[in-house]
């Protein structure tokens, strides 16, 4: 695959700007949720590119590859324990206001 | 013809997270996240990293999602319109959050356009004739890495784990007698159960 690094850079860019996107717009806990789930997926595609981009044998040795892959799999641990603590919060806000409306939640705004 | 799947790839991700942001309920949110989860992984295996697009199709697809799913299965949500009827924002605010993210990303982009593509030009891509047998994500290079010089946060990880499953375990578990247990129509159909719960100390 001959795409420059600037490619999957600007996809990332992308993917994290509507993770963003939808973070700050929807309402829904869920759905809030998966916008955060997209964002940590951008920063792991921006990981990899970069990995990418210096296993390019003109530039080896000025940086390290294999770093890129070991702190993807460390973004996609603690994405596992993100979604599983957001979901038991979902739970838990659920159970006590019977809707997953973020608004509902509203209790420390001044 | 790599190259034409990866920017076909891209788009179906882009397409698939416009879906994630845009859906109105929750279900069909997380089935367009599957789909962007499993363009991005095809486009890591495209990249050369063997390993991880099957991890992101191991750990996002097989246990993320079937939790995210499972909670709405749980939850059982009626009208999910009513949620975002309320939604907190105004529509100026809407406007500019989107405005906003909008120029913060076009302006990324051009960055990354003018500084990275251009530090690269004129530099042919290995990635395929060198790394095709492996990948570029060696097992054994990760491994050597993540036992010696990150030993430390991998330990660090494990504890994260553990204190994960300790929050989780805390956070729905069903205290008893607290205020905000209100008795759920599913729960009133089992009520003969509960009431004894309820009246002993």
């Amino acid at each position: 695959m001959n795409v420059p690094t600037g490619h999957l850079l600007a996809l990332a860019a992308l993917l994290f700007g509507l993770g963003v996107l939808g973070f700050l717009v929807r309402r829904n806990v869920i759905i809030v949720l998966a916008s955060l789930e997209l964002m940590l997926n951008a920063t792991n595609l921006s990981l990899l590119a970069a990995s990418r981009h210096w296993s390019q044998p003109a530039l080896a040795g000025q940086g390290d590859p294999r770093q890129g892959p070991i702190l993807f799999l460390f973004v996609i641990l603690v994405a596992a324990a993100e979604a599983a603590v957001g979901l038991a919060l979902v739970i838990a806000l659920y159970r006590l206001k019977r809707t997953i409306a973020l608004d509902a939640a509203g209790e420390l705004k001044g | 013809m790599a190259e034409a799947l990866f920017y076909l790839l891209s788009a179906g991700t882009l397409a698939f997270a416009v879906g994630v942001v845009r859906s109105r309920m929750p279900l069909f949110s997380i089935l367009n996240l599957l789909g962007t989860f499993a363009c991005l992984a095809a486009i890591y295996l495209l990249a050369g990293f063997q390993f991880l697009a099957a991890t992101q199709l191991l750990v996002y697809v097989g246990a993320i999602m079937v939790l995210f799913l499972f909670v709405i299965m749980l939850l059982n949500l009626g009208d999910a319109e009513e949620i975002e009827r309320h939604a907190g924002l105004s529509l100026g605010g809407r406007r500019l959050a989107v405005a906003g993210v909008s120029a913060a990303l076009l302006g990324l982009v051009g960055v990354f356009a003018s500084h990275v593509t251009a530090a690269e030009r004129g530099e042919a891509f290995a990635g395929d004739s060198r790394f095709a047998e492996h990948g570029l994500d060696a097992l054994d290079g990760l491994a050597e890495l993540l036992f010696s010089r990150y030993a430390l946060a991998f330990e660090a990880a494990s504890l994260l784990l553990l204190a994960t499953m300790v929050a989780v375990l805390v956070l729905a578990k069903r205290e008893r007698g607290v205020r905000g247990t209100q008795v759920s129509q599913s729960e009133r159909e089992t009520a003969p159960a509960r009431e004894l719960e309820r009246s002993a100390p």
